[in-house]
């Protein structure tokens, strides 16, 4: 006789995740199918209530699929917001008899994704989508209010073109995607639990996602304290020339822990192809700077006491570097601009004659004389 | 931690929603939007891969994705007033000439013809009668 | 400047000419469209006596250029390779020097043809292929060049081409020229094989001539050919192409079918002298082919009542003669036989084409050139009518005129093969009595043009009205020029000396002619020609003969009087032997009857191909609503197979 229990319904993960995404793209289509308008009355509670229903299945199986955020996080929950806006206000346009109103919930929708970008680190994508979207949004606006006044039922609003199939594509189309994205997530699993000791030595669990790079927010947090040894280091009054050898020799040891880590975690990160190497390179880098600017501070203790200071001031800057490594810089506008006219210039050139063609084009084709019907 | 694949996700159903309102919305102004919300879910992607690369190429795409958008959305105004003037409505099927010889335009969806919309004509005094108040104030003569 | 170098700009001035002549439309300078032909044409000419005293004085009178490579299959190396010898620079200096003159009476005579630049083009294109084809020291050059003239024939002939008649004329002279390039090429590819894949042909000709193939081989190749020449040069049976030729202008009939391309299958033949001094049969052929051909084209000149084609006739005749000549090879000297078809070429040249212009002149003025319509005409164009007669007394043979001396070297040669030990003595005297006839015929329908263009009372055909006058001095020149050299191009040259012969034994293929003749015969070549005068007094008494009886006949000009007895001969000489009916009974009508039936075949497998047709056809019908102009079934139909795609990405990359 078997002890083993038969688990009847546990199923391979990939086959409940298809399922879900089955499921979600099913409710959302349908929602969506109900809710398009149409002349015979559309079924508003029921095609809201679906749509919302696929949504949730669809969050679900991406916090099962791709991973469960930190719960404390206020980032998590910006990004539950914005993401629930912007697809909810997408819908809204789509089932929106109303073009107007469309309008207004496709500006809705930009102001959730612009959300999504400062998430993103692109504070200045973000402006320019509002700035760019909001005027195209007013113009648009202006002209529904001025070319589709028509009162009462008006075949364009209250009527659709194959509404099935194309709900049925799009949703097949996304679903296709969803699945896509799940079977290309890397291997190795997204929670683990890992020890966080924070600045004051309280220590606690949490479920935190295996890095895709090597600095984990733990490593951030020890190189920031780190950094910050150093410069009082650097600047602090010592009697002997003992004690500030002890100060930088106990810094040094934590600061080999970290680096050990790093150089850990590198070797084990997950590499897609072997022919390229993985986003954390960088980092790597700096982290091997900071190893040689840590032996020059041992060499330079035999020297003069000015010495000594110098190189651990190197070494704190050293260390603020590899703090700052594999994020997008802080300073976004400037690096874009930087970016923008060194390495895309020709980008930015043929941005630039398109616009000037377009609105030359929009002058010549509107500007023409009215034709008789 | 909020990964790349979150935003992917979103990104995608963004593009497959705005799909859907350009496959089945018949308004020229509605379809518009729809495109714009497709263009919406590819600069998702750039900006959360740009992220996830941790190099700003992504966002300089998304710049130009942007520009497009722009350039778009002033082409298509153009046009639509154009299409406008030509035929007094925006129903972009209404646009089927080029469609093969011999083969009849695409018949209307299915269901009950839609009803007139009521004429909104002036509304007069009654003669004689003093207006009740609460009711349309009468014009001043 | 070498001799080669000097050949070269020969043959590439006329190019130049027909190039500059091409850029004068877009220019608004059409009318001036005669000058880079003059020019060019002039220059060439005097470039070619140039060249010509240059070989006379050579020691080695053979120059071949560097040759300049032109394309290469394999192993063959094609090179532009020419050659400058007596023999070739006798012929360029005639092409160019008539081509000038005749350049010159073409500005009066086509003065203000809505295609005048284009008639200088093509005519710039003619004497370039001509000066090619005459220098080309290797046969895929001499092709290139032969059919270079071919295409310039082809397209003056058709210059008209808006006129039914000279468009077929000018398809039935491409065609039926093309019939004798078959054998032409034919001949090419035998003779390379068989002389060790030779380009030169000054070394294939000594390959042939030291390791002879078979004789059958040897006989095959020469009459191929000569099937070439037969085409080019209208011999029986393929002569019919040349009257009809007459459709294009007449400066052309003179330049072309007169005195230069209709005269390349002749120096084709002497070009090619060596291999047939080796062959009796084919030699003895040609001999045959030239004597029918002379003497019936007399024939049929007879009773033609246009001026042009009796010309045209009398061409056909005068190419029997020069091939009358060429058959003698392998009887007699080579040397002798080729400098007597080269020599009666050269005179040829100069009287044809002054009769040519002659008539040309006479046309311009009449507007026609049915010798019934008009007569009379010596008092109203003096000018035409002494040069006119000029021509017509050398073309008879009227000594001591070009046309005598030259005619008489052929009966010469024809009578000494008649007496040589050759196997085909009889031949010879069959060809020698059928020379002597056309000879006789030859004086006749020249004067009873003559007469009936001329004499008697004048009469001026209504269409032509007060147009009736002399031509202007720009088309009379070069008349006159002509009928210096119909007077005096023969007795100049040959009968004090025989300086002409001498000159053209120098050429190195007349000379190892002349060897090979010598090893198979075991014979001296002898040097030069002996003035025969009992066969001179003959030629001179059919000559007189013919005059005389023109003369009785035709003196009072008028309408043409018949006498009754000869009558039907008389028909039957206008209606060209009726062979262009049986031609069409025998040649055209089997082609028809075969065309309809391979159309039949093609309309079968064509209904074939319709059926292929009609599969997408009927597919489409299920598919053309799919194309229903709605521009958003297209979007989901593009959507629907994104969709499909991604299914299949998806499949394939499943874990």
């Amino acid at each position: 006789m078997h002890d083993v229990t038969m688990p009847l319904f546990a199923e391979p993960p990939t086959t409940s995740s298809a399922s879900q995404v089955v499921l979600a793209c099913a409710m959302g289509a349908a929602g969506i199918f109900l809710l398009l308008p149409r002349p015979s009355g559309r079924k508003v509670a029921l095609g809201t209530f679906l749509a919302l229903a696929g949504l949730g299945v669809m969050a679900t199986f991406m916090l099962d699929a791709f991973g469960k955020p930190e719960k404390d996080d206020v980032g998590t929950w910006l990004f539950y917001l914005f993401a629930t806006g912007a697809v909810g206000f997408a819908g809204v346009l789509v089932a929106q008899r109303n073009p107007a109103r469309g309008a207004i919930a496709f500006a809705f929708v930009v102001l959730n994704v612009c959300g999504l970008f400062v998430l993103l680190a692109a504070p200045f994508l973000a402006a320019a989508s509002v700035v760019v979207y909001a005027g195209a949004i007013i113009v648009t606006f202006l002209f529904v209010l001025m070319l589709s006044h028509a009162r009462g039922h008006s075949p364009e609003n209250d009527r659709t073109r194959e509404p099935l199939l194309g709900t049925l594509a799009a949703f097949a189309f996304i679903g296709l995607v969803l699945f896509g994205l799940y079977e290309s997530r890397p291997e190795y699993p997204f929670d683990v639990s890992v020890k966080v000791i924070d600045g004051v030595g309280h220590e606690a669990t949490a479920i935190s996602p295996v890095p895709t790079l090597p600095l984990t927010p733990h490593d951030k947090l020890a190189l920031e304290q780190i950094a910050r040894k150093l410069a009082d280091v650097a600047d602090g009054d010592y009697t002997t020339a003992k004690q500030f050898v002890d100060a930088t020799e106990s810094i040094r040891v934590e600061l080999g822990g970290v680096l050990g880590g790093i150089d850990g975690r590198y070797r084990y990160l997950p590499r897609d192809r072997s022919d390229i190497p993985p986003p954390g390179t960088w980092a790597l880098d700096r982290a091997r700077d900071v190893e040689r600017k840590s032996k020059a501070v041992e060499n330079a203790l035999t020297r003069s006491p000015n010495d000594a200071r110098q190189a651990v001031r190197q070494l704190r800057e050293a260390v603020l570097l590899l703090r700052g490594s594999s994020e997008l810089p802080a300073r976004n506008v400037a690096n874009l601009g930087y970016l923008l006219y060194s390495e895309h210039l020709l980008a930015v050139e043929l941005a630039g004659t398109l616009l000037l063609v377009a609105t030359i084009g929009a002058v010549a084709i509107a500007g023409r004389k009215a034709v008789p019907a | 931690m909020i990964g790349v694949w979150h935003y992917l996700a979103v990104a995608a159903v963004l593009f497959g929603l705005g799909l859907v309102g350009f496959l089945t919305r018949r308004n020229l102004i509605t379809m518009f939007l729809c495109a714009e919300l497709m263009l919406q879910g590819v600069v998702l992607n750039l900006v959360a891969f740009s992220k996830f690369h941790g190099n700003l190429s992504g966002q300089v795409f998304g710049l130009v994705v942007i520009t497009v958008a722009a350039c778009e959305a002033g082409m298509a105004m153009a046009l639509f007033v154009l299409l406008y003037r030509r035929a007094k409505t925006l129903d972009a099927s209404d646009w089927q000439g080029v469609r093969e010889d011999q083969i009849p335009a695409a018949p209307e969806e299915a269901g009950p013809p839609m009803a007139e919309p009521a004429p909104a004509y002036p509304t007069l005094t009654p003669a004689g009668a003093r207006p009740s108040a609460g009711e349309e104030a009468p014009a001043r003569v | 400047m070498s001799e080669t170098t000097l050949a070269m700009a020969v043959v590439l001035l006329p190019l130049l000419a027909a190039v500059a002549t091409t850029v004068l439309r877009p220019l608004r300078l059409v009318h001036l469209a005669h000058v880079p032909a003059v020019v060019g044409f002039g220059a060439a000419a005097v470039l070619a006596f140039w060249l010509l005293l240059q070989v006379q004085d050579a020691k080695v009178p053979s120059f071949i250029n560097a040759p300049i490579p032109w394309f290469s299959l394999g192993n063959l190396r094609v090179t532009v390779s020419i050659h400058v010898d007596p023999l070739s620079a006798t012929m360029l200096a005639t092409v160019t020097f008539v081509a000038a003159w005749i350049a010159i009476f073409s500005a009066g005579y086509m003065h203000g043809d809505s295609g005048y630049d284009r008639y200088f083009a093509v005519m710039g294109l003619f004497v370039f292929s001509m000066c090619l084809l005459v220098l080309a020291n290797n046969f895929l050059l001499l092709v290139a060049g032969w059919e270079g003239v071919g295409l310039c024939s082809y397209l003056l002939v058709g210059y008209y081409y808006a006129k039914p008649s000279a468009a077929a004329a000018a398809r039935k002279a491409f065609l039926v020229t093309r019939l004798g390039d078959v054998g032409f090429l034919l001949g090419i590819f035998l003779l390379w094989q068989a002389g060790h894949y030779e380009m030169n042909l000054n070394q294939l000709f000594t390959n042939l001539v030291l390791h002879p193939p078979s004789d059958g081989t040897l006989t095959t190749a020469c009459l191929l050919l000569f099937c070439g020449a037969v085409g080019k040069s209208a011999q029986f049976p393929l002569y019919v192409w040349l009257p009809d030729a007459m459709e294009g202008p007449t400066p052309v009939s003179a330049l072309i079918h007169a005195a230069t391309m209709v005269t390349a299958g002749v120096y084709l033949l002497a070009r090619c002298a060596p291999i047939y001094a080796m062959s009796s049969a084919a030699t003895a052929t040609v001999a045959l082919i030239g004597g029918i051909t002379a003497c019936l084209a007399a024939f049929l000149a007879v009773g033609q009542t246009d001026l042009k084609r009796v010309l045209a006739y009398s061409t056909v005749s005068q190419l029997g003669f020069m091939f009358m000549a060429l058959g003698c090879m392998r009887a007699i000297t080579p040397g002798i036989a080729v400098a007597a078809a080269i020599f009666h070429l050269f005179t040829h040249a100069f009287f044809k084409a002054l009769l040519f212009l002659g008539s040309g002149s006479v046309m311009h003025a009449m507007g026609g050139v049915d010798i019934r319509k008009f007569g009379g005409l010596r008092r109203l164009m003096p000018v035409t009518h002494l040069t006119f007669l000029a021509g017509a007394a050398a073309l008879a043979g009227i000594p001591p005129l070009a046309g005598f001396w030259s005619k008489d070297q052929i009966l010469d040669a024809l009578n000494e093969a008649c007496d040589s030990d050759s196997p085909n003595g009889a031949i010879y005297a069959i060809v020698l009595g059928l020379a002597l006839i056309a000879a006789a015929m030859t004086a006749f329908y020249t004067f009873r043009a003559y007469f009936l263009t001329f004499w008697g009372e004048e009469r001026i055909p209504p269409e032509a009205g007060h147009h009736a006058h002399e031509s202007p001095w720009v088309m009379l020149a070069p008349l006159c020029v002509l009928a210096v050299g119909a007077v005096f191009a023969g007795i100049a040259v040959e009968p004090f000396g025989n300086g002409f012969s001498h000159f053209l034994s120098r050429s190195p293929s007349v000379e190892l002619a002349n060897v090979v003749y010598a090893k198979q015969t075991n014979l001296i070549p002898i040097e030069h020609p002996h003035l025969n005068l009992t066969v001179a007094g003959v030629g001179m008494g059919l000559a007189f003969l013919g005059f005389g009886l023109a003369a009785v006949l035709y003196r009072k000009g008028g309408p043409e009087v018949v006498p009754p007895m000869l009558v039907p001969v008389f028909e039957a000489s206008k209606n060209k032997l009726y062979v262009d009916e049986i031609y069409n009974a025998t040649v055209v009508k089997p082609a028809e009857v075969l065309a309809t039936a391979s159309r039949q075949v093609d309309g079968a497998v064509g209904s074939l191909a319709r059926l292929v047709a009609f599969l997408p056809k009927a597919v489409g019908t299920f598919l053309r609503p799919l194309q229903n102009g709605l521009v958003q079934f297209y979007a989901l139909g593009m959507v629907l197979g994104l969709a499909v795609f991604l299914t299949l990405v998806v499949a394939r990359f499943t874990r």
